[in-house]
């Protein structure tokens, strides 16, 4: 479960996010909407404790992000190209983001099989740096090593972005069944409205760092409200 | 207009850099090491007048400077590869509705004008106020000074044509060995009837205002920008649909350091690191060659019986590559700082294995002590206590940077880069560090003998040593107390 409460982050006289209180259970799939500078991003970063907040606090699993490092061993992320070691080639990072999750190489390679398909064999065995793969590429890599210590909250920021049309959809599908399977937390945002509503069970609509609507997403109902609602902007 | 416009991109270009925005100490460092250079060309300029005067006393100092005039262009031509070509800079303005050839002019021109043209002047203008202003006055320093300007422009049009071929084909750096092979031959030969070699002749055309020297020169540029044209507009395109070939041909893994856990894990990375991207793999030949030309004199009792002198070298040898790399401790990991902090504790291990792995590299200039130990020009003790002292004391004081260091460096911005400036703290803490040990070596002589001196060093560096978990600890838990701050720095710096 992850817990926000009386969260506040400014830069300057700007508010990008102002939450007063908010939950997101285990096992729901969050789907988090807004235009650009609505503070995706930095409620991400706030919850992975990236950043200072200027007052409240978040909580993975009832821990406090800000005051202990113990969520970090159940929670996965990938929010920019920034957390890739670039000089790597894709095998060398996933083995040393399994062995800094205490997994062997035989048992990262394991859990690697089940992205295969994801990873459509354009990342394993290229003899690339991370750093020579083609965006979407790092983006894939980036998100299977979030998911390779088997999280139980799993954040990403934008995973859609740079993907082609097969790959996301075979993202879609790999985030839902992990979810059925692990019963994980995931948490996404996007500004692609049909992929975040296919997927996610539940949407929050952010705003100027307000959460301005909380949408139960049953049959996807909440399509239409946000094409209703972008449309109307 | 366009000449403008380009020129004024350029210029914001290297303004706007991140790390050079946010950074007031670059600001000043860079301007500090302009003014460095231009001093030092200043007091070479004038130095060399006064060495070749008494060296040659039957030549004009000025006639001998003429005559090596080509060693300075071989010089200006290495330096030039850390710029960059036209072709290279004409991406952006080919979608505009301006021809590619007017583009390509402009910064052919830009480059005629560029103030790199102009820093030779520091050297020779000096030296033909000491030697040419006797015979010829000021006329004969504002030709000299013109005719040196025209040369470098010239110089610099060469440069930039073998630059442009050598990003297709690397190969064709080698037309600079014909080039100024070339040169240097005219230089070296005198022909019959005439008093000096071409170049002697050349100069002396520049200072005597000989206009058809200047025409000459003029219209040698003018050949020379004509085929920069020429080539640069054919190899527009070659250079946009350039792709290198990013294959690895062969992977380091360093998996023997596997069976050391997870420090071992990051000992990895670390050398991954360093000889994977540019910038660090630059630093640690740089470092690890400068160190044994400093052991070879050593050896060599290059300096003869100045023992404090010998100290400084030992230290020097044992600190350059540790200092220098540690320095700049957590600025490379600012490139995927956001992916480290994701997971448990990875800060404490990876300053662990950096430290680890410092301690190792320590071997190096372990192993060239042992020439000059041999050889008697220090003793054993001494280098063994300058070994532990840097393990010890000198790395503990470094490594306080991981607290403060708060801007990312380029991984791959190559050498030179402006990027790759320090901060205050880091220019402190380095030269701290460095002149900590000589100092305290020198207090203790003076209290003790050589002998108890070298133990308390060595003793001191190995009780710091064995303390290593507790000071890289705090370092980690300082770090942690920082890193909201910290962590905002290296993404502002990206």
């Amino acid at each position: 479960m992850i817990r926000i409460d009386h969260l506040l982050k400014r830069y300057g006289s700007k508010t990008a996010v102002d939450i007063p209180a908010y939950t997101i259970s285990d096992g729901e799939i969050l789907g988090l909407v807004g235009n650009n500078g609505a503070g995706k991003t930095t409620l991400f970063r706030l919850m992975l404790d990236l950043i200072r907040a200027d007052q409240g606090e978040i909580a993975i699993n009832h821990i406090p992000v800000s005051r202990s490092e113990q969520w970090k061993s159940h929670t996965g992320a990938y929010l920019d190209e920034s957390f890739l070691i670039d000089y790597l080639t894709p095998e060398e990072y996933f083995h040393f983001i399994g062995r800094m999750c205490g997994l062997r190489k035989a048992e990262t390679d394991e859990r690697l099989i089940r992205f295969s398909r994801f990873m459509n064999g354009e990342i394993m065995g290229q003899k690339k740096y991370i750093r020579n793969l083609s965006a979407g590429n790092k983006q894939k890599t980036g998100i299977v090593a979030a998911m390779l210590n088997r999280p139980s909250v799993l954040i990403l920021d934008e995973p859609f972005n740079f993907l082609d049309p097969s790959s996301q959809s075979s993202l879609k599908h790999l985030l839902q069944s992990y979810n059925r399977e692990t019963g994980a937390t995931i948490l996404l945002s996007s500004h692609n409205l049909t992929h975040t509503t296919d997927i996610s069970t539940r949407i929050a609509l952010l705003e100027h760092g307000v959460i301005i609507r909380d949408i139960e997403n049953r049959n996807n109902a909440a399509l239409q409200e946000l094409e209703a609602y972008f449309g109307q902007e | 207009m366009l000449l403008l416009e380009t020129y004024r991109n350029q210029r914001l270009a290297a303004k706007r850099s991140p790390l050079y925005e946010r950074n007031r100490f670059a600001k000043f460092l860079i301007s500090f090491g302009v003014l460095f250079w231009i001093a030092y060309l200043i007091y070479l300029g004038t130095a060399l007048y006064f060495i070749l005067q008494e060296e040659m006393p039957n030549m004009e100092p000025y006639h001998v400077l003429n005559g090596t005039l080509v060693l300075f262009l071989i010089l200006d031509f290495f330096l030039r590869f850390l710029l960059r070509t036209p072709v290279q800079e004409v991406k952006p303005y080919l979608l505009l509705p301006v021809s590619r050839k007017r583009v390509l002019d402009a910064f052919l021109i830009q480059a005629a004008f560029s103030r790199f043209n102009l820093i030779w002047l520091s050297l020779f203008i000096p030296f033909a106020w000491l030697s040419v202003r006797l015979f010829y006055g000021w006329t004969g320093i504002a030709g000299y000074a013109a005719g040196i300007w025209l040369l470098m422009v010239f110089n610099g049009y060469c440069s930039m044509l073998i630059r442009t071929l050598a990003r297709q084909r690397f190969a064709y750096v080698l037309l600079a060995v014909p080039l100024y092979g070339l040169m240097l031959l005219v230089s070296l030969m005198q022909p019959d009837g005439q008093d000096g070699s071409f170049f002697m002749n050349l100069g002396e055309g520049y200072i005597e205002g000989n206009p058809w020297t200047f025409a000459g020169t003029i219209a040698a540029i003018i050949c020379m920008a004509g085929v920069n044209r020429n080539i640069q507009g054919r190899l527009v395109y070659r250079e946009l649909a350039r792709a290198e070939d990013n294959r690895i041909k062969h992977v380091s893994d360093y998996g023997f350091l596997e069976r050391y856990g997870i420090i071992g894990e990051y000992m990895r990375l670390e050398l991954k690191l360093i000889f994977r991207n540019k910038t660090p793999r630059s630093n640690f030949w740089s470092y690890f060659i400068l160190m044994a030309l400093f052991a070879a004199a050593l050896s060599g009792n290059a300096y003869g019986s100045n023992s404090y002198m010998g100290y400084f070298i030992c230290l020097y040898c044992y600190c350059i590559f540790g200092l220098m790399t540690l320095s700049r401790i957590m600025s490379y990991e600012g490139n995927y700082m956001d992916g480290l902090m994701v997971y448990k504790e990875t800060l404490y291990h990876l300053l662990l294995a950096k430290y680890y792995l410092q301690c190792i590299f320590l071997a190096i200039p372990g192993l060239a002590m042992i020439l000059p130990v041999v050889q008697g020009t220090i003793t054993w003790l001494v280098s063994l206590s300058y070994l532990f002292f840097t393990m010890g004391p000198v790395f503990a004081l470094i490594m306080q940077l991981a607290v403060y260091n708060d801007k990312t460096a380029p991984l791959n911005g190559g050498i030179m880069s402006k990027s790759q400036v320090n901060t205050a703290w880091q220019a402190v803490i380095t030269a701290l560090s460095f002149a900590g040990p000589l100092l305290m070596h020198r207090m203790l002589t003076l209290f003790l003998p050589e002998t108890a001196a070298c133990l308390t060093l060595l003793a001191v560096g190995l009780l710091t040593v064995a303390t290593h978990r507790l000071w890289i600890k705090n370092i980690y838990r300082r770090f942690m107390k920082r890193r909201y701050d910290n962590m905002e720095g290296f993404r502002y710096t990206r």
